[in-house]
């Protein structure tokens, strides 16, 4: 974070953006920042013992349980640094979005943005034009789509056939404003990030 | 079921000599930042493209892997034998640097419908003569990160190419497909790649997988899904 405000003092900087949680198996965080944050207040959750899923899924678990129900569905959470590095960590990021389904979950890089289109909805996804697109995809990862339809998409698809081995939706182009999709298998919609 | 072997030897410095099974390498070089070990798969490759702006990355970064040595030296060492793409991305004078040099130079700006990687991958299909395509094996540094379509669109070129040997390299990972139509042995080498790894459906779910030599296998009695 202090390296994001380089006009700025780096204590000031790491005051302010204290997180609320330290939650994970704690293999990687250094000693030094564990007790300086812990020392501010963090909340820090030691999950050390569970090793049957990713540090992610425990976070996401933690928000689930910590959002009263009302609020669930106007839930989103945001999520920094779920792609690029080992490619199985990514993937297992990925299955975050499958297994928490009926939560809004937004994984972010630098380049782009993904989350998940569940089958049980027709979808309207409104283009922010001035912080995104106009590359974008929709990707049949984990089952093959018989039928999928889009409108607002440079190749939109009409009751198009999707499949690993076949046709996916990547390197397409939003057109405008509003992007609908409709499919009968759980699709990943993704778009490019624009240099801010 | 046939068996099929595998094995990182691309990553070691030599590749020993007896070694099964032999394989003939292709490198493509697509538009991300060059991996570290690039000069290693450079140098066991018999086949070297850039997919369009990959000609960028091997002109501007070549050199910063040898920063001991004059970029132009470098330059003319690792002189691509094919750009092939819609050629968006590479920059004219690159373009005009490796087209001097004698750089095969081949413009498919007109074909909207497949990835720069696909054009690669095809181009070297058509290039290997038949005898050869089961000894071949592509290796493609570049296809993860960045923009997470094209990440998707290149996993795809996998699954469509099924039958030709194509790994993915970036410098955290390497990544290829396990066709379900083999058995298959996977030889670690261990000097230069895991222990962390994982087995991926993309694209379908398992409903049965076994593994041996994992930490936590997969048996028949378990259900695979993502």
């Amino acid at each position: 974070m202090p390296l994001l405000f380089p006009e700025e003092d780096a204590s000031d900087v790491r005051l302010r953006y204290k997180p609320d949680v330290i939650n994970g198996d704690m293999d990687s965080i250094r000693k030094e920042v564990l007790d300086f944050y812990r020392s501010l207040g963090t909340k820090i959750i030691d999950k050390s013992h569970d090793q049957d899923t990713t540090d992610l899924h425990k976070c996401i678990t933690y928000i689930w349980d910590f959002a009263p129900d009302a609020n669930k569905s106007s839930l989103c959470i945001l999520v920094a640094g779920a792609l690029g590095g080992r490619y199985d960590h990514e993937m297992g990021n990925l299955n975050v979005l499958y297994c928490f389904s009926s939560l809004r979950i937004v994984l972010l890089s630098d380049d782009s943005l993904i989350y998940l289109l569940p089958r049980t909805h027709h979808h309207e996804i409104h283009i922010q034009t001035s912080v995104e697109g106009p590359h974008c995809g929709l990707i049949p990862i984990g089952a093959p789509s018989r039928s999928s339809t889009t409108t607002g998409l440079r190749w939109n698809l009409n009751n198009t056939e999707m499949r690993f081995g076949g046709l996916i939706s990547s390197s397409n182009i939003v057109v405008g404003e509003k992007v609908t999709v409709q499919s009968d298998t759980d699709l990943l919609w993704t778009i490019s990030i624009k240099k801010l």
